[in-house]
Formats: C-alpha cells, structure tokens, sequence
C-alpha cells in the first residue's frame, strides 16, 4: 500500500467503514499510530489483539500483503472462520496461501478509490473495544515491563519510545534485522507516512547502514535515524565512509547488547538456554565511526539516556550513538515458529 | 499417486532464459522428467515443453503461476496427458557383431512401427517414436540385444482445442508467422 501512495484512500476506507486495521511490518506508517482504527501490527512479534482476534474476525480485509508465514503462523489455523478479501496486484500471491473468497487484483490505489463510494459508513465500536482487552492485557504483562522498569540497564523499548518523543514520531526509522527491529516496531509511534524502512521479509542484516545513508539522499530535509542491532552493523559498518564521505547528517543507533539477540531468544525459549555462537564480543563501535570521521558516544547509564539522545538529534553531521542495553532481554508477545496466532506468548 | 503434467511455456527468444524457468522448479525440489525447447511458428517466439509428475494439482497451478510472472515469458500453460497430443522419439544402438543372433527387422517394421536408420558395420542404429510407454515397451524387447547406446528425446505437445498460439499471446507484440 505504501508502495502504492494508497494511504489516504487507506485511510479514507478505513473512516467510512469504522473496520479496525491492523498492519505488517512493511505495512508500518501507512495510518499513523495513534489512529483510532489503528489496531497494531499482526505477526510473529505483532500485538496480542491483532494476532488473537484474526481468527475471530467475519471479514478479513487483506491490503497489498502476500501472507507471509510471519503473519500467519500454522496456515491450516489461520483466519479459517473468516471470509476473505484480498486486495493485491500480483495475481500470482492471490489464494497462494491463504484461500480469498473475493480476489481484486489491481492496484491498492484504484481498489480503494473504487470500493470507498460502495462501502456503508459503519461504526464497529464493539468489536474495536474487543482490542481494547487484550491491548489492556498486553501493557500490564510486557509494555509497562518493557518501558517503566526498575532496574539499571537500559532496555531497548524505552529507548525507542525516548526517540520516539524526541523525534515527536515525525522521523524516518531504518531498521536492521532482529530484535531491534521488532522493539521499534512496537514502540516508535509514527505519525508520517512511508517513515518506516527495512528489509521485511528478507530479514537482511547490515540492511540499515547503507539503506539510512540512501533514505536521508532521498529525503534530506526529514531527520532519518537507523537503529540498528551490533550484530547487524558489523555486517556493513564500512558504509561509515560513504556517509562520512557524503557529510549528510545520518543518525546512527546502536542498540548493543552483545549478542545476536533474537537467535538467543530462540535459543532460551525453545532449546533449553543452550546458547550456540550468539555471545558477540564487540569492537570499540566509537573508535571505529571516530576512525571514519564521524562522531559518536557511548551511554549506558538510564540517566543519561535523554541527554544522550539529544546530542543525537541536535547534531547537524552524521552521528553515532551506542547505546548499552541489557543482555538478555526478550521481545513479546511472540507466536512461535509455525504456530497458532491464538496461541501468541505473553512471556 | 505420481501423474505427468506438461507444462508449456512461451518465451522470447533470449539467452540465459532457460536457467530463470528452471530455477522455479529447482527451489520446489522438483525433478524434471524431460525437456524440450524450440522455436514456434511465430517469429520470435520460443516454447519450452517441460513434463513433471506430481500428486497435486494445486501445488502445479501454483508452480505455473510463479512462471508467469517472469519477464520474457510470454504465456504458461498447464496439461495433464489427456489434454494434449504428444509424442516422443528415441534412438538406439545396437551392437550386432559376426555370428550373433540377428535383429527380426520384419518384426520391428511392422510390429513396433519402429525403422533401422543406419547400418554400421558391427552395429545398427533403430529408430521408434511414440508416447513414453510405447518406447519403453519397445526398450523391453530391444533388450534382447546388446544395446550399445540409448537416448529419448524430450516431449513434444500441442493442447487439444481449436485455438492458435496467438490468441494467448500479448496483443502488442508484432506476431508474424515465420
């Protein structure tokens, strides 16, 4: 749909017809966050509503996406109950996973522009508060956990939700690939349109680095900002040069937590803890990015973590940010690997 | 319950296109039984006659559907064996040295309506077209002899309905007939 410039017809269609929408990873900042309608992403780390209420829905109405089995989990519990109508220009990803009952292939921009004066403006406020509960559920178990702590260490979601204030949800995110990129989903409030970049689903690390250097070419008047995982970024850090060759104040974040995160999630929840090849024994992240000209620092203290991230934003060149979090930090709500939506983990 | 399917697909003529239709089929781990391209009767237009068995019928649709998504492909089609006319051809050596039991060339003629196509010395090479079967019924008996060499080429097919090649064609395209 972002690719489509649909998103004022989205969010047109999505008005009239009072349907809460729920979105994919690529699917981010096409209706801004905090939209009303606006009922979180679905997925393998989606919200607990989103997820749940898929197989609970009459109509499910899909918009540009191809049922990717992050979205669906075990295909043969997906949606099942639902009539389906898929809205997708390739005709080949049409009924290739998930059964429509009512195909329409074309552009989303036409579709929607042609399906809006044919909707009833409708008010679904009882099945949209149904989300409520289980969003409700989900704060007290994981969010509050995940952005109101007690402890030292900083954990990556008060991190993004910092810079998501700081940026006022205005910035473009680039994201590498991992648990980062889910926390930032999760957690940067986007009011822009087509402000969210990353790889989706061929989940490329070392994506962000160059691509950030490439978003800030095309937009140089938006503040774009990567965050990235220290896995990822050893990956294609040597892109430091083009950007400080380039001079275009790209910010760089580096949410470091000295291990391939998300490999060592799978490895707690579904191998016994017994972690294989995921500890990362880092390089000094400041000296290199000094090394290439660019400026940078490194804060691990919660304290410091708003100033930090101001030095950040105000810079007017390229600038590096470490920012130490807590080693093993989990990302939930996750439906496991083949697994029914409905059975997504709070912990 | 393993059945053929033929799938046809209608390309331009470009090098290094073979490789991109094959892929689709090497991702799916899908064996592909025989292979056949040529040029068609329009100018410019290759096909390419591949035959695969498999138990689903959906799992074919969706493998056609991924190849028509390809650029230089001009259209696909999916047959199963009743919907085509086909047929195959295959050669074999023979080795007939002196003195060895000699080849019944009555039988083969009229019989197997298959035919020697070349005489060597100490060898003779037959010829026989027809479907799979056939050619491997006539195998079985050819294995009465020494068989020196053997090879079957691919399938050849057109689908059994009154319509050209170019009524499937994108209508921009210049379709003269060769």
């Amino acid at each position: 749909m972002i690719l489509g410039n649909a998103e004022k017809e989205f969010k047109d269609f999505v008005e009239k017809s009072g349907i809460p929408a729920a979105w994919t990873i690529l699917g981010l900042s096409a209706l801004p966050t905090s939209h009303e309608l606006n009922v979180g992403m679905v997925g393998m780390h989606g919200n607990y509503g989103a997820n749940v209420l898929t197989n609970s829905c009459d109509l499910l109405i899909a918009i540009g996406m191809r049922f990717d089995d992050r979205i669906t989990g075990d295909l043969s519990t997906y949606a099942k109950q639902a009539k389906v109508i898929h809205i997708e220009i390739d005709p080949s990803e049409v009924d290739k996973n998930v059964k429509a009952d009512a195909p329409v292939v074309g552009d989303a921009k036409a579709a929607l522009k042609a399906l809006l004066p044919l909707v009833k403006k409708a008010d679904h406020s009882e099945w949209r508060a149904e989300f409520k509960k289980y969003d409700d559920e989900e704060y007290d178990k994981i969010t509050k956990k995940d952005l109101f702590h007690e402890g030292n260490q900083i954990k990556m979601g008060e991190a993004v939700a910092l810079l998501s204030d700081k940026t006022k949800g205005e910035a473009v995110v680039v994201t590498d690939v991992g648990q980062h990129q889910m926390i930032t989903n999760r957690y940067y409030r986007f009011k822009k349109q087509n402000s969210m970049i990353t790889s989706g689903g061929a989940g490329t690390m070392g994506f962000a680095l160059p691509a950030s250097f490439g978003a800030k070419v095309a937009v140089p008047h938006r503040e774009v900002v990567a965050v990235i995982g220290d896995g990822g970024f050893q990956m294609t850090l040597q892109e430091l040069g083009t950007i400080a060759q380039s001079g275009l104040p790209v910010k760089i974040i580096i949410l470091n937590n000295n291990f391939l995160g998300m490999v060592r999630q799978w490895q707690q929840l579904f191998f016994d803890n017994r972690y294989s090849f995921v500890e990362l024994q880092n390089p000094d992240f400041i000296t290199i990015a000094k090394g290439f000209g660019i400026e940078g620092h490194k804060v691990s203290d919660r304290s410091l973590l708003s100033e930090s991230l101001d030095t950040l934003l105000n810079s007017d060149k390229p600038y590096l940010l470490e920012i130490v979090c807590e080693k093993e930090e989990n990302v939930f709500p996750m439906v496991p690997a083949g697994g029914c939506v409905t059975s997504i983990r709070l912990e | 319950m393993l059945i053929n399917y033929t799938i046809s697909v209608f390309t331009t003529n470009t090098v290094g296109l073979l490789n991109r239709i094959t892929i689709i089929f090497t991702r799916r781990r899908i064996n592909i039984e025989c292979l056949t391209v040529s040029e068609t009767e329009r100018k410019g237009v290759s096909r390419f006659t591949i035959v695969i068995r498999s138990q689903s019928r959906e799992f074919v649709e969706k493998l056609v559907r991924q190849i028509r998504k390809i650029t230089d492909v001009l259209a696909v089609f999916g047959y199963l064996d009743d919907e085509i006319v086909f047929n195959e051809i295959a050669l074999f050596k023979i080795s007939t040295p002196l003195g060895c039991e000699p080849l019944d060339v009555k039988t083969i003629n009229l019989d197997w309506n298959a035919k020697v196509v070349h005489w060597g010395l100490e060898y003779v090479v037959v010829e026989k077209n027809g479907t799979e079967e056939e050619i491997h019924e006539f195998y079985s008996y050819m294995k009465n002899w020494e068989i020196l060499e053997y090879v079957k080429s691919g399938r050849v097919a057109v689908g059994k309905t009154e319509k050209g090649l170019v009524e499937f064609l994108p209508e921009e395209g210049n379709w003269e007939i060769v």
